[in-house]
């Protein structure tokens, strides 16, 4: 049974059915979409009943096998959204009622978020199991999650591997960064924390590589033995070909390169870090098609929603909820 | 948790370790048995270990690092068996845990070892190992 967060208004007395959920353009290439939910702001007990239904039999075991109702709302809002996500880009118009998706969808031609199946690669990194039906007929759509206790995150993309880590800001380690740093970062990582001078600065610039770091590994997909954190340095680049007042706001490159030539490292992997409504940092790394030559390469597409499936959705782009760190256009 | 068969080779009591007030630690002779992990972070390439259950003052050790470092009331229910990945412990979290355990226990975990770890007990039981090859090498 799931446990109800004692602070859930209590179960209405009508009988409560979740509404079509709005539909949602797809990423374009280059482009990250990232939609987050707060926990915080789930109050209504039978949304949460509904919620659960979305979910697939081993999902309901996993959420339900979560110690705590706030870790357990938590793991329950992560399957949520990363359904909700993806169903919201994917819908067919026009189709006949004989088409081959027709068991998958809603009303209006909408795939149903329950259909989707995952998987997981061999290193476990959870991925969309397209039915065979889809292939040729559905854009393939990569997603990673990512969550604090406040803030859940997915991020997609069409085609192009991603990894998100969302964090934080105010969060300060326990230990000493420095030492933190000097025993899982790179060196010259290390060496640019002790080039900052105050303490503070050195906090939130640690947190901010951790996110990158975590990003990295994560769209790589290959699990953390696979790309040891000592084993390959972020960098902030500054642009020299950058002539415009974003120089003078600090706009960086944020660039990866591997410690040495481990072949299962690649270098061919585009960050975006951003921060998001005020209290998160918000790191984006993904892997594009060095065929594509677009005119401005290195940067990539931000769109940011915040969302609470099915009631509501803010778009934050283009607001003040959302500032541009480093690595977007 | 994989369970224990015939296939490691043989196994004898250390005299070493006897314990007055506890009984005898058995040592288990380690087989390699390539077995693929289902946890996080997965790996194909692990290898079976089979540890025997550390001592109460390292789990309790274990748990009260864990604890603080979650900053988890003290009615919050932890035990052994707790896995890290349901009582809420991010990435940061855990490689905290893991310093600070090295720093208590003066042993260093790389990162194999730090992925065969699930539970509290698992730390536990990993620490326990890596203390002991620390004491006969010394």
């Amino acid at each position: 049974m799931l446990q109800l967060p004692s602070n859930l208004v209590a179960r209405r007395l009508v009988p409560f059915a979740l509404p079509s959920l709005p539909s949602a353009p797809l990423p374009s290439p280059r482009e990250a979409h990232l939609w987050c939910v707060k926990p915080d702001e789930l109050k209504d007990a039978s949304l949460l009943q509904e919620y659960m239904k979305i979910l697939s039999p081993c999902e309901k075991e996993n959420v339900l096998s979560v110690k705590g109702e706030v870790l357990q709302k938590c793991a329950l809002l992560s399957r949520v959204l990363v359904r909700t996500t993806l169903a919201r880009c994917l819908w067919i118009e026009g189709l006949s009622s004989g088409c081959l998706f027709h068991a998958r969808l809603d009303t209006d031609y909408r795939i149903n978020p329950r259909s989707f199946k995952f998987k997981k690669n061999r290193f476990g990194k959870p991925e969309v199991e397209w039915q065979h039906n889809d292939v040729g007929f559905l854009p393939s759509l990569q997603f990673n999650v990512s969550h604090t206790s406040s803030l859940i995150a997915c991020g997609i993309t069409v085609n192009d591997p991603i990894g998100i880590d969302v964090e934080e800001k105010q969060r300060r380690p326990n230990a000493n960064v420095l030492s933190l740093a000097s025993r899982y970062f790179s060196p010259p990582e290390v060496q640019y924390l002790k080039s900052l001078v105050d303490s503070d600065s050195q906090k939130i610039e640690f947190i901010k590589l951790w996110t990158l770091k975590e990003a990295y590994v994560k769209a790589l997909g290959r699990g953390f033995s696979g790309a040891p954190f000592r084993k390959f340095t972020i960098r902030f680049e500054t642009r020299g070909d950058l002539v415009s007042e974003k120089l003078k706001t600090g706009e960086f490159r944020i660039a990866v390169e591997p410690v040495s030539d481990h072949e299962t490292l690649t270098a061919n992997w585009h960050f975006a870090l951003a921060e998001i409504t005020g209290s998160h940092f918000a790191a984006i790394c993904m892997g594009i098609d060095e065929n594509d030559t677009g005119k401005e390469h290195d940067l990539l597409k931000l769109k940011v929603w915040k969302t609470l499936p099915y009631m509501e959705d803010e778009c934050l782009s283009d607001s003040e909820a959302v500032i541009k760190i480093s690595g977007l256009s | 948790m994989a369970t224990l068969s015939a296939a490691f080779a043989s196994w004898k009591p250390a005299a070493s370790f006897i314990n007055q007030t506890k009984g005898l630690t058995y040592r288990a002779k380690v087989a390699s048995i390539g077995t693929s992990r289902l946890n996080f972070p997965s790996s194909r390439s692990s290898r079976l270990h089979i540890r025997c259950a550390a001592k109460p003052e390292i789990v309790n050790k274990v748990l009260e690092i864990v604890k603080r470092q979650l900053a988890l009331s003290n009615e919050t229910s932890l035990a052994p068996e707790s896995k890290f990945s349901e009582i809420g412990a991010d990435s940061l979290d855990t490689v905290e845990i893991v310093m600070c355990l090295e720093e208590e226990f003066s042993i260093s975990i790389d990162e194999d070892n730090s992925q065969n770890i699930n539970t509290i007990q698992d730390a536990a039981d990993l620490i326990d190992q890596l203390v002991q090859q620390k004491t006969e090498v010394a």
